[in-house]
């Protein structure tokens, strides 16, 4: 039971803490565009899972389980005394599954980040959000040397539905990381009348 | 209940030396590759080998997840057998945090810190805070926006 000399403190103006998601294959810029843009520099805590819950079969024997640890990072924008808005870089490895499912509870909306020299890294990403209804925009992270492409190549590449914006970004550019998080909330505002798209 | 913290008693009651369990917040850079593989053995040693405080993965029947806000409920460094996790994480939690900070501070698995605030929660030591002005949806899309386009 609390003690005799417990206090409790009176509490200053608390913000509500809303996230946007930063999803994309490993390497795609997740962490460039988070530090891009957060106030803070990024922080980084980790969560600890085992075996079992990768999602791969080979969990005969629970006396082999073992853990380990994925880096979850995440920013910080203060939108203003009400709002503390997160920004959090999905683990890049598919089978970091389960914690998207975390992640993705009660988000705001998710930017995958493509990479246009390995598309197929964020078919993942696409996907799980696509299924989970998570609204979200594909921003076609402009790496030195790759070749560029057209949004409807990109969107066709990716089979994304044509009200899913597609925007070229420089990750490493805050102006154009902030375009993306703007055009990611137009979008989730646009959107929040249920839209069945075929 | 869980039993997923097995090896974690063994160990505990084996091989781990006291003062890796009572040690300071490992915030020497480094620490992760110094000890590499084994460290797996820490989050569940700062709980004092209690099964009741589980890394959670997912959200917890107490619905605490990594964003809920939590506040110190009493003053840091006046119960001598509070571990040194849970007196850090009163530290840095005098104002409201979230629960991902909290971890991010103390460098500690956010998991690992859902757990030990949901037991603070229950023995007193911290509070849940919710926002002061508590906003409906649509209005926080559009503040957000006003917010990143003033960037």
């Amino acid at each position: 039971m609390a003690s005799a000399d417990s206090e409790t403190r009176p509490q200053e103006a608390i913000p509500q803490a809303v996230k946007i998601i930063i999803a994309g294959g490993f390497g795609a810029g997740k962490t460039t565009l988070v530090a891009s843009v957060s106030e803070i520099t990024p922080l980084s805590t980790e969560e600890v899972m085992t075996e079992a819950s990768y999602g791969v079969d080979d969990i005969g024997g629970v006396e082999h389980k073992t853990t380990t640890t994925v880096a979850l990072d995440f920013g910080r924008i203060t939108i203003n005394d009400d709002v503390v808005l997160y920004l959090f870089g999905t683990p890049g490895q598919d089978r970091f599954w389960f914690m998207w499912d975390e992640l993705a509870e009660g988000a705001l909306g998710a930017v995958v980040l493509a990479d246009t020299r390995r598309l197929d890294t964020c078919f993942h990403a696409v996907d799980f959000f696509e299924r989970r209804g998570v609204p979200f925009v594909v921003a076609v992270n402009r790496f030195e040397g790759s070749t560029v492409y057209r949004e409807e190549e990109v969107r066709q590449a990716l089979d994304v539905s044509a009200d899913v914006p597609i925007i070229l970004a420089d990750a490493r550019e805050r102006g154009s990381c902030k375009e993306v998080l703007v055009e990611l909330v137009t979008h989730v505002i646009r959107g929040r009348d249920p839209v069945m798209s075929g | 209940m869980r039993t997923d913290g097995v090896h974690g008693h063994e160990a505990v009651a084996g091989a781990l030396p006291e003062e890796t369990v009572r040690g300071p917040a490992p915030e020497a850079p480094g620490h992760d590759e110094e000890f590499g593989q084994e460290r797996f053995l820490r989050p569940f040693a700062v709980t004092a080998g209690d099964p009741d405080t589980p890394a959670v993965l997912g959200p917890e029947p107490s619905g605490i997840d990594m964003l809920s806000l939590v506040v110190a409920a009493r003053v840091p460094g006046r119960h001598e057998w509070l571990r040194p996790e849970r007196e850090t994480i009163l530290g840095h939690a005098l104002r409201a945090r979230t629960v991902v900070e909290l971890a991010a501070e103390v460098h500690l698995p956010v998991g690992q810190v859902r757990g030990i605030v949901a037991a603070m929660i229950a023995d007193g030591s911290l509070q849940r805070c919710g926002p002061s002005r508590p906003l409906a949806r649509q209005d926080i899309l559009h503040a957000v926006l006003v917010g990143l386009r003033s960037l």
